[in-house]
């Protein structure tokens, strides 16, 4: 996934009621005015955030239907979580090297 | 940026070193030892490539080199904070050609005895997240895909 795809992502779900919207979503299809009980903000602020989420490969707009039904796309959110978990890797082996260094530190074992 | 405002949108990762705190601070901060251990496996970090200037707003550069081939990823960061030998926080730049994204590192080190507690916490903070401290995203994730699995 390109690295900018990443950042909208993150960017999108930095907004509750963009999280608000996509923890609707997770019970099904829903129309943009379905969407927008919950909050109170306009329509067109709805359409805002759903655009965002869109750009952000977290949801999809049905195109055949004048209300526009949108759904969830959990694609999106297992990328994320896909570069968390690469993130948490990369830590974990710093950690351990950084261990076998200190180690081998305190035991006078690095002057190669 | 203290723990009450820290967003939860990153990894966490905490180690106890048999080793006192000054000695863990210097790892991270000499760059002949940081050459050492930063790299991922099948990395090698060139100790010459590496620029640590201890203070804020200072330099935090290395770059990871591969192993076997010619792949060249280059960390470029600047030290946000710094207090010796118990904080170091990198604000890392995005290398969007190595999928790098832009992070926040912050590493606290806690005296324990003769030992250091180390305590990670990185994560993927654009902007917007900054501002919004309560992004939460990741227990967000968690729930979604609970919910989608049932």
């Amino acid at each position: 996934m390109p690295t900018d795809q990443l950042s909208l992502t993150f960017a999108a779900l930095a907004d509750p009621t963009r999280r608000g919207i996509l923890a609707r979503l997770a019970q099904g299809e829903a129309t943009v005015k379905e969407l927008a009980e919950p909050f109170a903000v306009s329509l067109p602020a709805i359409s805002r955030h759903l655009r965002v989420l869109e750009g952000a490969g977290l949801i999809t707009r049905r195109r055949d239907a004048q209300s526009r039904p949108t759904s969830l796309r959990i694609e999106g959110l297992s990328e994320a979580d896909e570069w968390m978990a690469n993130c948490r890797a990369v830590w974990e082996g710093r950690v351990r090297r950084l261990d076998a260094h200190l180690d081998a530190m305190l035991k006078g074992e690095t002057d190669e | 940026m203290s723990d009450s405002t820290r967003a939860p949108a990153e990894v966490r990762i905490t180690h106890v070193f048999d080793a006192p705190p000054e000695a863990v601070f210097a790892a991270w901060t000499d760059p002949d030892q940081v050459a050492k251990w930063w790299a991922p496996d099948g990395y090698e970090i060139p100790p010459e490539s590496v620029e640590i200037e201890p203070r804020v707003g200072g330099r935090f550069d290395l770059v990871m080199v591969e192993s076997s081939g010619t792949g060249r990823f280059p960390y470029r960061s600047e030290i946000i904070e710094i207090s010796e030998p118990e904080l170091i926080v990198l604000g890392a730049e995005a290398i969007l050609e190595a999928g790098i994204e832009e992070t926040v590192t912050r590493v606290v080190f806690e005296a324990d005895g003769g030992r250091t507690r180390m305590t990670i916490t990185s994560g993927p903070y654009t902007d917007e997240i900054r501002r919004n401290a309560e992004a939460g995203w990741v227990d967000l994730i968690a729930n979604l895909e609970k919910l989608l699995a049932a």
